[in-house]
């Protein structure tokens, strides 16, 4: 059986609104929930083609999917500052795509109260760039170094092998934005 | 004749080759495939893909998640990547996309690769997928005005749209093929609209197409998505990416 779905026409006029990112903040709204991750889309495709395929078809591996799924998972766990530089770093090292979830689930379970911010550090002196992910608290104490030190260690055989590198680290700043704790 | 344009909309594409179980594959072939490829892809990388599968049985659904490691050979300007996984093959150009005459000697080249490296027993799915960033500036916009495709939403609903995502998959070569064409709104800097428009065309009936004919399907894959392309767009669109006569 193959289920043929036919699209209305003439069509009405459709518009779009809102869903930006402002300018002065860069920063991401939360992904809405008709956005979905296209693999999750895809997996249940069969419900409208159904009898087409034996089972549901995985689209070609795209770098920019990656990223993208990525950044809306980042957007849900941490500040994001300078998003647009965050993807240019990762199309360039997509090797670490599978290595920042891990990074950040280390460090939530290390710093279950702190912010999470994760931007690229650019090294003003020579031409070199990497992520960072900074740990940022209300109060910082003497244990925040030995904390980094296991979270750390929790993600960093994973970078092993690979270009581009994320760093674990803290500015010691305050939580700010609206996120902040 | 194809359009061909000064700025257009392509962040990445994609031409991917699944190769069927029977084809031998092990440890060695991502090496085996580097030292064909090391040339012109001389920088190495890795990473890990998760894939959720669903295979349907007797008693239902079946979901699995597997983890794959995928072998990545980049262009020294890492612009272009091939990607090597188990009887996995993907040959990925980034923006700013160097036109088929600039992607298709890619293409050729892998897969010839491949095939000098190990005997392609046959073919699961081979895919071309364009992926397209529109963007747009301003905040509010009438999809009729840039796209031939986009949802439909009767006139009882609200006509205001915070996001949607609109999917249709189509059938070529009597189903031999389908296309599926995305339109989604994803976030943009202030005061624009950006669009993603995803056209995925492959191969939907695994092993119809012989591994000798994989690249004339390419080509003919190529042609297809040229239209469908075109077919969403509307000339306001065409203005914007200038077209090359």
């Amino acid at each position: 059986m193959l289920t043929t779905v036919f699209l209305p026409g003439p069509h009405l006029k459709t518009s779009v609104t809102g869903s930006q990112w402002t300018r002065a903040e860069d920063k991401p709204e939360p992904p809405d929930i008709l956005i979905l991750p296209r693999d999750l889309v895809q997996s249940f495709w069969p419900s409208l083609v159904d009898v087409a395929f034996p089972a549901p078809q995985r689209g070609s591996e795209s770098v920019v999917i990656g990223i993208e799924e990525l950044m809306m998972y980042l957007a849900r766990k941490v500040r994001i500052e300078n998003p647009n530089l965050i993807r240019e770093y990762l199309s360039q090292f997509i090797g670490l795509l599978d290595v920042i979830p891990k990074a950040v689930n280390a460090a939530k379970k290390h710093f279950p109260e702190a912010q999470l911010v994760i931007d690229v550090y650019q090294d003003p002196e020579i031409a070199d760039c990497y992520l960072v992910l900074y740990i940022r608290l209300k109060h910082y104490d003497d244990s925040v170094m030995e904390r980094l030190e296991k979270a750390e260690a929790e993600f960093l055989s994973h970078l092993v092998s690979k270009r581009g590198w994320i760093q674990l680290t803290t500015d010691f700043r305050e939580p700010e934005g609206d996120d902040a704790l | 004749m194809a359009k061909k344009y000064a700025k257009p909309p392509i962040v990445e594409a994609v031409c991917e080759f699944r190769l069927t179980p029977e084809t031998r594959w092990d440890l060695t072939v991502p090496g085996l495939l580097y030292e064909k490829l090391k040339e012109s892809f001389p920088q190495k990388d890795q990473r890990m893909i998760q894939q959720m599968e669903l295979t349907r049985g007797p008693e239902g659904l079946h979901q699995q998640i597997r983890m794959s490691e995928l072998i990545m050979f980049w262009t020294e300007d890492k612009k272009i990547l091939v990607q090597v996984g188990p009887r996995l093959l993907t040959i990925n150009v980034l923006k700013p996309y160097p036109h088929w005459d600039g992607f298709k000697p890619r293409i050729e080249m892998a897969w010839e690769s491949l095939q000098a490296a190990i005997e392609v027993q046959g073919l699961e799915r081979i895919g071309l997928r364009y992926i397209n960033h529109i963007e747009l500036p301003a905040q509010g916009v009438e999809l009729t005005e840039y796209f031939e495709f986009y949802p439909f939403v009767g006139q009882r609903l609200p006509q205001q749209m915070v996001a949607f995502l609109t999917a249709v998959e189509f059938s070529y070569a009597d189903g031999r093929d389908h296309c599926r064409v995305e339109l989604t709104r994803i976030p943009a800097l202030g005061g624009r609209s950006l669009f993603r428009l995803d056209i995925d065309y492959f191969l939907a009936r695994p092993g119809a197409v012989k591994p000798a004919e994989a690249l004339a399907w390419v080509e003919e894959a190529h042609s297809q998505v040229e239209e469908v392309f075109e077919g969403c767009i509307t000339d306001k669109l065409r203005e914007m990416f200038e077209e090359v006569l």
